[in-house]
């Protein structure tokens, strides 16, 4: 079971060029300092899990909702374009891993695995299988 | 001796009640502060994880070296008995890195392959052993 965490819905207004240009007030400790930077720079290994489908809301003129998992947690994310390339992200943080010991990885994987979205099946299994195996050969 | 020569540098030396005593140079940063202090009170969960190990190098009054999973981190873990108490040396061997699932996958895979490797390592050091009894 991973560990559920409901939050506030957060946003940001990224630019064309994937710079943060706005900040809603629940993420303004977070993100705040970050205005005027651009979104890869500061959340390094995040473009290839998000750009695309900032891009596909982009070039559809449609909001994208989508769930990820970045940096140990994972969150249900909604691109919405506003115009002029800019877009309008809320996220809702769903799950965080607890890497503290092999019991509390194994017990919030599985629950952060399920929530992720089906086309990322392959790498669910295969994290998954690392996993097991090196739960098994730990305990 | 072969414990001793390879234990990593950064260690904490801990009183009979796991107080800390001594901690090493390279540790001053993240573990300095903890001097004077139970080694758990800031490691939440570690106890059950350490303990054990600890336990048994203060029974028998031997080296104790062991694997263990802590904080995202796959550790050598070496506890040395001595007069001035128990010298408790760590070393990181894989982090999990979890920014994506394909980062956390090939970690987990490091992870699976040094478990595996010290399994051949603890299995090698039997048979060496058992040989050596053979007349």
């Amino acid at each position: 079971m991973a560990v559920t965490v409901r939050q506030e819905l957060r946003f940001v207004v990224l630019d064309e060029r994937d710079r943060i240009v706005g900040v809603g007030s629940h993420a303004e400790s977070q993100l705040g300092p970050l205005v005027g930077t651009r979104l890869w720079d500061s959340f390094p290994g995040s473009e290839p899990l998000f750009k695309p489908y900032y891009d596909a809301a982009r070039r559809s003129g449609e909001p994208v909702e989508f769930v990820q998992f970045y940096d140990g947690n994972v969150a249900r994310v909604r691109a919405v374009p506003i115009g002029d390339g800019r877009l309008e992200l809320e996220w809702e943080q769903l799950a965080r891993l607890d890497t503290l010991t092999l019991d509390s990885l194994s017990e919030t994987l599985d629950g952060a695995l399920e929530l992720l979205d089906g086309d990322a099946t392959d790498r669910r299994q295969a994290v998954g299988r690392a996993a097991l195996h090196v739960i098994e050969g730990g305990e | 001796m072969t414990l001793r020569s390879s234990a990593p540098d950064a260690y904490v030396v801990l009183d009979e009640n796991d107080r800390v005593v001594h901690v090493s140079q390279p540790f001053h940063d993240t573990r300095g502060r903890g001097v004077g202090h139970v080694f758990w009170d800031h490691l939440p969960g570690a106890r059950e994880i350490y303990e054990p190990h600890l336990a048994e190098a203060r029974a028998t009054g031997r080296p104790v070296e062991a694997v263990i999973f802590y904080a995202g981190r796959l550790k050598r873990l070496l506890a040395i008995p001595g007069g001035d108490g128990l010298a408790v040396h760590i070393e990181n061997l894989v982090e999990l890195d979890v920014t994506s699932l394909g980062t956390l996958t090939r970690s987990l895979q490091q992870l699976d392959a040094e478990l595996a490797d010290r399994a051949c390592e603890q299995h090698g050091r039997r048979s060496h052993a058992s040989l050596r009894a053979l007349p």
